[in-house]
């Protein structure tokens, strides 16, 4: 079992699911954009969610310090400061 | 120890705050100038816009906490950064920017110095905090992106600037190197 959390428009959601940690990048984009028009994450409800809406974001893949496998799918963090 | 924070925007002036009593020296980086609209967002007050970060940062502990910082008013480049760098056992970036984050990521393995990386989303719903060996920078999606400035984010900002001093004071301790992820349902040590 992995835990995908997606950060979204305002929102962040856990959600377990039966996939690989080591699934594809777009795998993961492809799956999280149907969980959103699914309403299947808590609170994160898109029913005509683009296809390409997580295009931009990161995937990133780590274990947890309690040892969970856990997918972030995420927006880019560039900012420290601001200019 | 002595650590040098680079970028006192808004993850590095609030880490600033809440490391300030460590008990380590501080040296602090910044080539830019506080602008009125950093007031909302950045931990300068009112008094100190129109002054170079670094130098506006050094002055604010001195006179609210009796605090001492080193106010390093350059920017950090291929041909200073290793002096900036000297003397510190470990570096902290803050910066804003994909390159300037490599320049320091390469002098700070080269010297070695141990290197902290924070970072935040522009819409203010995601933070980072990652160790050197584990870090690869974000570009920015548009060069010249807005950034979380308006206020509104300041919530989470306090929080992974409060998390990046945490994970400093715990290397201060033990030497630990965790990484965080800051979402907006929580705090996740991943490693």
């Amino acid at each position: 079992m992995t835990v995908l959390n997606i950060t979204f428009q305002g929102q962040s959601a856990d959600y377990k699911l039966q996939i690989d940690w080591n699934a594809s990048d777009a795998d993961v984009r492809r799956i999280a954009v149907e969980l959103v028009r699914s309403g299947g994450a808590r609170g994160l409800h898109v029913a005509h969610l683009r296809d390409d809406a997580f295009a931009s974001f990161v995937v990133d893949r780590v274990r947890s310090a309690n040892g969970e496998d856990r997918i972030y799918l995420r927006p880019k963090v560039p900012f420290g400061s601001a200019r | 120890m002595r650590i040098v924070v680079c970028g006192v925007g808004a993850l590095g002036s609030t880490a600033v705050l809440f490391i300030r009593n460590l008990g380590a020296e501080l040296r602090v980086v910044d080539f830019d100038r506080v602008e009125t609209k950093n007031v909302a967002a950045q931990w300068f007050v009112k008094q100190s816009v129109g002054k170079n970060k670094a130098e506006a940062i050094r002055l604010q502990l001195a006179n609210f906490y009796g605090g001492k910082a080193e106010a390093m008013t350059v920017k950090l480049v291929d041909n200073n950064a290793a002096q900036l760098l000297e003397g510190c056992d470990l570096a902290v970036d803050c910066f804003d920017n994909a390159d300037s984050r490599l320049v320091l990521a390469e002098a700070a393995r080269a010297k070695p110095v141990p290197l902290v990386h924070a970072a935040l989303a522009a819409d203010g719903t995601f933070g980072m905090i990652r160790w050197d060996e584990r870090f690869a920078p974000d570009r920015e999606d548009a060069e010249g992106q807005a950034t979380c400035e308006g206020g509104e984010h300041l919530p989470l900002i306090g929080v992974v600037g409060a998390t990046l001093a945490r994970a400093i004071q715990d290397f201060m301790k033990s030497g630990a190197r965790d990484d965080y992820f800051i979402s907006l349902s929580g705090v996740m040590r991943t490693s």
